[in-house]
């Protein structure tokens, strides 16, 4: 299969699975999936079913970024739906209090998560496994309770009322298609660029990335930063469908659907999460009136992918394709 | 100017002298070897060389400019390229993006470090696996990688901690040719090994340390005939 | 010392010995397999719901469904061990180096896991379990006690002693804390480490299913009520000294009293924040904990 290109000075070494081949590949693939899901509303009108679609595009994004924090870059952090929280409330309080046009409140939502995540990539920088998933869980439970203690100021439990942005669902999906989709694009130029390859070598090797000239302080945390970004961007769109924000997008449950979704994907491939995100809710929310196992299963799922399938259901996938080829 | 100039560099780790008052400099274009028993303190010295350890006094000074306690990626940056004893490649990447990732990463540009990881996989006789993983490599078509990793910029100084350790000698031979034709050049290397032959062959001069201190800094035959050396390695202890 | 502050030192204290049965066992999985186990929460939750089921559904009398709810968490445990532990040690190509962002993937879904397949077939209605005695107030000077948080909290003493002893006296304890230390050492000295971990995982899982049961009749449990307990846990063992069970013992305590005192003179709301930010300060400033090593540079 693999060509030997030695004679001649080649620009693309023919064979190879270069990493920015496979995050083309991959790229190719999430753009056909969002284009299917693009003219699903040509046949489904049912609101409820679009809702549903809506909130699977809101998980997608939010897997999609951690899957560049956990999946590309190693760090795994349990504070994704945190930021999610965080960009929401950062919007929903400047329109509850100030009247801050939605719009606006978003970019403030992006901004916010992003220093957040910042401050947050710069402190835990020396952590590994368990104890960065012990303290990133901690920051986001410390987080989701005083949130929810401030009943002064965020009305807690209770929820903050905030403006939408329109009354058509439809709309709503397709602008939350066009983030998605917009997300997908930045992350694959950032991952088709060096930074993808220099986020894979911290990942698997921070020592060696270091030897090898990597500024690994700065990629580490700018994953962190870009990450929390991208969740508070999901969050503060959410918060504006919804009309209401409550602690929950803060639950430590949402990040486990998350780390589900990422898992059952395929940590570390652009499209595996985003495809899982949709496959998984949609699951969810149609399983839910037969009997409601769907938790059970998709928990037993993560263990058993993380147990014996390590590239989610997009390594099954490429397995299936290339023993396709070969027959 | 002196590439390399080691002054009085210790190491302290508890009530352990690791590396002791350290001294010596290393010209461009020399081929140096380190040379001690086990823990006389050579990988010590070379993590503070490399900038994975501190040293708690002495300066270290590359082209002039004092450089003791940079990290690795700026001694990276600055030309200080260092091989693990213990081979360390990105093993979910394949063996072409493992030399990408240094090629990128010290400023080459994406199509000349393609250019570059070619013909160093052509160098290095890697061109069978070069779709393969890091990870699914053998021993030493690691090592080999790794060496690769640490050439994709000529560094100033390359620091090669035991190289030829447990490899087999089709790959050995391959190394030794590759440091001799870089050496040709003009490449300046701090070569750590125990293969004595290996050091007479590739290295005009010989530094033994034993229990952190240099005990003699030499011609190469000089050195290992040298009493001190011999009692080092075959008599005396470590510390 | 007023008479309240002598009270809430004891029920500190108290809740510590609660505390130190879970993070006991956290402590020896660390020390032995260098993970923490997302779900060990859920082994204590397992270890309620057994223990009130067993006892109000098989009629069985309390005195005897306490050890059996043991019994199941260290089933539990011995099944984790079994099935997904091994790629910790037995050199797994596929995750390979990252055998720590594996171990936290699959405990996490196996917390979910659990708490899910609980809520579905048990109910996610909370329900208590029968007391051991019940005598609902003991007067011990100025301070108030229920009947069996007086006598669960003696069991603990009991239980941790026990297990403290064997830890340090027994044969697998030495093999245990061998491993601990040195983990290809001890294998090279013909320990048999994967046995080291089953036990540990076993003793663990029985602990933690052992307070849950404990503490049934008081908690009100629910298919997510040990993720509290499993965050406490963590900063316990975190704050002890990572495999340090006598670090944990006293950490344990250290947190019950902090936890109590702090209720009431800082702020009810945010009891259970002190951990947390007790944890998060350590694992930023401090990792190795009041007690532990610092460990080397590279």
């Amino acid at each position: 299969m693999a060509q030997s290109s030695s004679t001649s000075p080649a620009v693309q070494p023919s064979g190879a699975q270069l990493t920015t081949t496979r995050t083309t590949v991959e790229f190719r693939a999430a753009l056909i999936a969002m284009a299917v899901v693009a003219l699903i509303p040509l046949g489904v009108s049912n609101p409820y079913w679009l809702g549903v679609l809506v909130v699977s595009m809101y998980f997608a994004i939010l897997a999609g970024s951690w899957n560049l924090l956990a999946g590309y870059t190693g760090q795994f952090s349990l504070a994704p739906a945190t930021f999610a929280m965080i960009g929401a409330y950062t919007t929903g309080l400047l329109n509850h209090y100030f009247g801050t046009p939605p719009l606006l409140g978003i970019v403030a939502a992006i901004v916010v998560a992003g220093l957040i995540g910042l401050l947050l990539g710069r402190a835990v920088m020396r952590l590994v496994g368990p104890y960065l998933a012990l303290t990133t869980l901690s920051f986001a439970e410390i987080m989701r309770l005083v949130t929810a203690n401030s009943i002064d100021i965020t009305r807690g439990d209770l929820g903050l009322s905030v403006a939408g942005l329109m009354d058509s669902r439809v709309g709503w999906y397709y602008l939350f298609l066009g983030a998605l989709v917009l997300l997908l694009l930045m992350f694959y130029l950032l991952l088709r660029s060096k930074a993808g390859l220099f986020l894979q070598a911290i990942r698997d090797d921070e020592v060696a990335a270091r030897r090898a000239g990597v500024n690994v302080v700065f990629w580490k945390t700018a994953a962190f930063a870009i990450s929390a970004a991208a969740c508070g961007f999901a969050g503060a769109l959410y918060a504006h469908f919804a009309e209401l924000v409550t602690p929950e997008l803060g639950l430590i449950g949402q990040t486990g659907l998350i780390v589900s979704m990422t898992v059952i994907g395929g940590m570390g491939t652009l499209a595996g999460p985003l495809v899982a995100a949709f496959l998984v809710y949609v699951m969810s929310e149609w399983l839910r009136d037969v009997g409601g196992y769907q938790l059970v299963v998709f928990a037993a799922l993560v263990v058993i992918f993380a147990r014996f399938f390590r590239e989610g259901l997009w390594g099954l996938a490429k397995a299936a394709v290339q023993r396709g080829r070969q027959a | 100017m002196t590439l390399l100039s080691v002054r009085g560099v210790s190491k302290r780790y508890g009530g352990l002298t690791a590396v002791d008052q350290v001294s010596f400099n290393v010209e461009a274009g020399e081929l140096v070897g380190l040379i001690g028993p086990n823990g006389s303190g050579k990988t010590t010295l070379l993590n503070i060389l490399s900038g994975l350890a501190v040293p708690d006094s002495g300066e270290i000074l590359l082209d002039g400019a004092p450089c003791q306690g940079l990290t690795p990626e700026r001694l990276a940056q600055r030309g200080v390229m260092r091989m693990f004893q213990l081979t360390r490649v990105f093993r979910r990447m394949n063996v072409v993006d493992n030399l990408l990732v240094a090629g990128r990463a010290l400023g080459l540009g994406a199509d000349e470090a393609l250019l570059r990881a070619d013909a160093l996989i052509s160098e290095l006789r890697l061109d069978v696996i070069r779709h393969l993983d890091a990870g699914q490599l053998s021993g030493g078509q690691m090592k080999l990688l790794e060496f690769g990793v640490c050439f994709m910029v000529p560094p100033r100084i390359a620091l090669l901690d035991e190289p030829f350790a447990a490899v087999h000698p089709t790959m050995k031979e391959i190394m030794g040719d590759f440091i001799r034709a870089r050496h040709e050049k003009g490449q300046t290397f701090i070569l750590v090994s125990h293969d004595m032959p290996v050091v007479v062959e590739l290295c005009q001069r010989a530094i033994c340390m034993n229990a952190g201190g240099v005990i003699i800094d030499a011609a190469t035959r000089e050195v290992l005939n040298d009493p001190r050396v011999i009692e080092a390695y075959l008599g005396g202890h470590a510390v | 010392m007023s008479g309240i502050d002598v009270d809430l030192a004891v029920n500190g204290l108290i809740t510590g010995l609660f505390y130190a049965l879970m993070a006991v066992g956290l402590s020896l999985i660390f020390g032995i397999l260098r993970i923490v186990n997302f779900a060990h929460g859920e082994f204590y939750m397992v270890g309620a719901y057994a223990y009130t089921l067993i006892a109000l559904g098989l009629g069985v009398p309390a005195w005897i469904a306490l050890p059996l709810a043991f019994v199941t968490g260290a089933a539990l445990g011995w099944l984790t061990e079994r099935t997904l532990m091994r790629p910790l040690y037995a050199g797994y190509t596929s995750w390979g180096l990252m055998r720590d962002e594996y171990a936290v993937i699959v405990t996490f879904g196996l917390s979910l896991f659990l708490i899910n397949l609980v809520d579905k077939v048990v109910g996610p209605y909370a329900f208590r379990g029968p007391a051991l005695v019940e005598t609902s107030r003991v007067v011990l000077g100025p301070v108030l006690i229920s009947g069996h948080r007086l006598l669960a909290a003696g069991i603990a003493i009991a239980v941790i002693a026990i297990t403290a002893m064997l830890i340090k006296w027994s044969f697998w304890g030495q093999q245990i804390r061998a491993v601990s230390q040195n983990r290809l050492g001890a294998s090279l000295a013909g320990i048999d480490t994967a046995k080291a971990s089953v036990i540990v995982f076993m003793l663990s899982g029985g602990l933690a299913a052992f307070a849950g049961a404990l503490l049934s009749p008081v908690i009100n449990a629910s298919p997510d009520v040990g993720i509290f307990p499993a965050i406490k846990s963590y900063i316990i063992v975190v704050l002890g000294g990572m495999g340090s069970v006598p670090g944990a013992i006293v950490a344990s305590l250290l947190l019950g009293v902090i936890e109590s005192f702090g209720a009431v003179y800082l702020s009810y709301q945010y009891r259970d924040a002190f951990g947390l930010i007790l944890l998060m300060l350590f694992l930023l400033f401090r990792p190795q904990g009041l007690f532990g090593e610092k460990g080397r540079e590279v």
